[in-house]
């Protein structure tokens, strides 16, 4: 049997997914359709595009490999200091992400109190650089992959791990084959809702590695771009997104993601 | 192969302080009610639970400072503790597998233990599809896959089902049989303490009250908890239809007279348990005369004085233990050597059947 909803509940939900709707909608309405061609190429529609897949993927990546041994410590470490440590771990998500831009700056700017080091020893440079919006990207999207993680690993029933442990396996193999599956559901969501999250970023980007075409400008920061000289190319390229994001999500699905 | 445990744990509030051995092919029951810390101590013997103090040899060998991977020691947990995102065939193999054996051998060996303790299963299911009966199958199974030196099976029937138990106490009781080492029982069922092990501990409020086989706990239980749930009389043997409702139990040292177990066809049945409450077992100064089907007439062996209560130890046919107060023991005059008639009701006899065979490997 259908649940039946009270009224009340029907009116303001509708409410809610008219406002999530409403922009996406105009954007289809005012989008350009009679020169489309033109505003594409104009824009470097497809540039921006292929790069903004290119850093949000290699930033969900490092956030994957380096986030879930950080939701793992934070999840069954002890040690003094462990709040602290997840308050800092999830700073950027409250932080602006133009703040995350500057701290980025002068920590790893060319003359940042590690950049100038990377850049003088090693001759690396991160700001203006693809690497640069890689970075800048990771550290706003990271948390939700660890925040998820973690959540997982402090749901799984210990049992199974000790288990395996008495089964003979050594803590790297039960982390591999006991720990790492059984969170595995919690992990993909939170690596969809990092990636959703990387393809978004624009002010630590901006901020940090500057906006350059073909090497740090990702498609939020081409619609920015665009909104100053060319409207119609700047609504374009936000279909597009929404397209691409659309897209995802739904391929992916309620399997993955939890959001059904 | 020999396992000497003295051990002292804490958890929470509680010490868990146990010492006690299990000898090479020796099944040791550690029985006690629930929050005994039978658990904590199998745990701790396993490497999972930190012992506060103490010792654990395997053969004169300290194997208490080992990691838990690295103790020789198969455990079938409570519950079965199957890997959920694993197969049947994954979760056997695990323990080969985590050893550094190859995938194939790993499965080789999972199939063959398969094949032996969990033939209906198929291999290739997720846990989660399996009865409480199967999942303590691959239970088993994983629990040998590793080929350990210690078996330990954790409470491996409290979550079966009624229906299946009989059939997997037989197989519990082959598999410890066939395993060369030494091997524990956690239960706080005495009756499956009484089937399966050889010896048993008896654990309450973290403590050891009694050691002893099950013959010695039965006779002379040391404490209230041992002598209601493990004094215990216990008649095994063949039974055949008598009349309508009612069997006739032949034991090794006598007929009983029992109810005929529900359900089951009227022919004769193998292997049949059946258990008595001492207190359910009356003494008469002369030969009683009423509903009794049940009357034994023997020598008292042995009166044992346990608070208020009188446990009067019976040598006739069968041989029977009976719990009266020290008053009635007073009052009849009941000693050791006497003579006596003892009675009871065939409907206070709990039936288990068994199926299939229970001895041979």
């Amino acid at each position: 049997m259908r649940a039946r909803l009270p009224l009340v509940i029907v009116a303001l939900a509708s409410l809610g997914a008219t406002f999530v709707l409403l922009p996406v909608v105009a954007l289809f309405v005012r989008a350009p359709w009679n020169r489309l061609a033109g505003a594409l190429s104009g824009v470097g529609a497809s540039t921006a595009l292929r790069l903004s897949i290119e850093v949000s993927l290699a930033a969900t990546a490092i956030s994957v490999a380096v986030g879930v041994p950080l939701a793992w410590v934070l999840a069954r470490g002890e040690f003094p200091g462990r709040s602290l440590l997840r308050a800092a771990v999830v700073l950027p998500i409250v932080l602006p992400p133009v703040v995350g831009g500057v701290g980025l700056l002068v920590a790893l700017g060319r003359s940042g109190v590690v950049g100038r080091w990377l850049h003088d020893a090693l001759g690396i440079q991160l700001t203006f650089t693809t690497a640069g919006a890689v970075v800048a990207t990771t550290f706003v999207s990271m948390p939700l992959v660890v925040l998820a993680t973690e959540a997982g690993l402090r749901g799984l029933d210990l049992r199974y791990e000790r288990a395996a442990a008495a089964m003979g396996g050594s803590a790297w193999y039960v982390f591999r084959r006991v720990t790492l599956p059984m969170v595995a559901p919690q992990l993909a969501a939170g690596a969809v809702l990092t990636w959703a999250r990387a393809l978004g970023e624009f002010g630590a980007t901006i901020t940090f590695a500057g906006n350059l075409a073909g090497r740090t400008q990702t498609m939020p920061l081409a619609v920015f771009e665009a909104r100053q000289i060319d409207p119609g190319g700047a609504i374009v390229l936000s279909l597009i997104l929404v397209v691409v994001s659309v897209s995802v999500l739904v391929a992916l699905g309620g399997r993955l993601t939890g959001l059904r | 192969m020999v396992l000497e445990a003295e051990i002292e744990v804490r958890r929470g509030d509680v010490t868990v302080a146990a010492a006690f051995s299990a000898g090479d092919r020796e099944t040791v029951g550690l029985l006690g009610p629930n929050g005994a810390g039978k658990t904590t101590i199998v745990e701790t013997i396993a490497g999972l639970v930190p012992a506060a103090s103490g010792r654990i040899l395997l053969d004169d060998e300290p194997i208490h400072d080992l990691p838990p991977e690295r103790r020789p020691i198969g455990i079938a947990f409570q519950d079965g503790v199957l890997f959920p995102h694993l197969s049947v065939m994954e979760n056997v193999a695990f323990p080969v597998r985590a050893r550094g054996a190859r995938s194939r051998a790993a499965r080789e060996r999972a199939f063959e233990l398969l094949e032996w303790l969990a033939p209906g299963i198929d291999p290739g299911a997720k846990p989660g599809t399996l009865s409480g009966g199967e999942r303590q199958r691959v239970a088993l199974a994983r629990a040998l896959a590793g080929t350990p030196r210690v078996l330990i099976l954790d409470e491996p029937l409290s979550a079966v089902d009624v229906s299946a138990r009989a059939e997997l106490r037989a197989l519990l009781r082959r598999t410890l049989r066939g395993f060369a080492g030494p091997r524990l029982l956690v239960t706080h069922d005495p009756v499956e303490a009484m089937t399966l092990a050889d010896r048993v501990v008896v654990l309450e409020s973290g403590r050891i009250t009694q050691t002893g086989t099950p013959d010695e706990i039965r006779d002379a239980p040391r404490t209230r908890y041992a002598a209601d749930l493990v004094g215990m009389n216990l008649f095994a043997g063949r039974l055949t239809p008598l009349e309508a409702g009612a069997g006739a139990l032949e034991t090794a040292d006598g007929v009983v007279t029992v109810p005929w177990p529900e359900g089951r066809a009227v022919g004769p049945i193998d292997d049949v348990l059946a258990t008595l409450a001492p207190a359910d077992v009356a003494l008469h100064a002369v030969r009683p005369e009423g509903s009794a089907r049940n009357v034994v007439h023997g020598v008292v062996d042995e009166v044992a004085i346990l608070g208020d209560r009188a446990r009067v130890r019976l040598n006739g046919s069968p041989r029977l233990v009976a719990e009266i107060t020290t008053g009635s023991v007073a009052r009849m005059a009941i000693r050791s050597g006497g003579a006596v008639w003892a009675s009871f009701k065939a409907v206070e006899i709990h039936l288990m059947v068994e199926r299939g065979p229970t001895d041979t490997l």
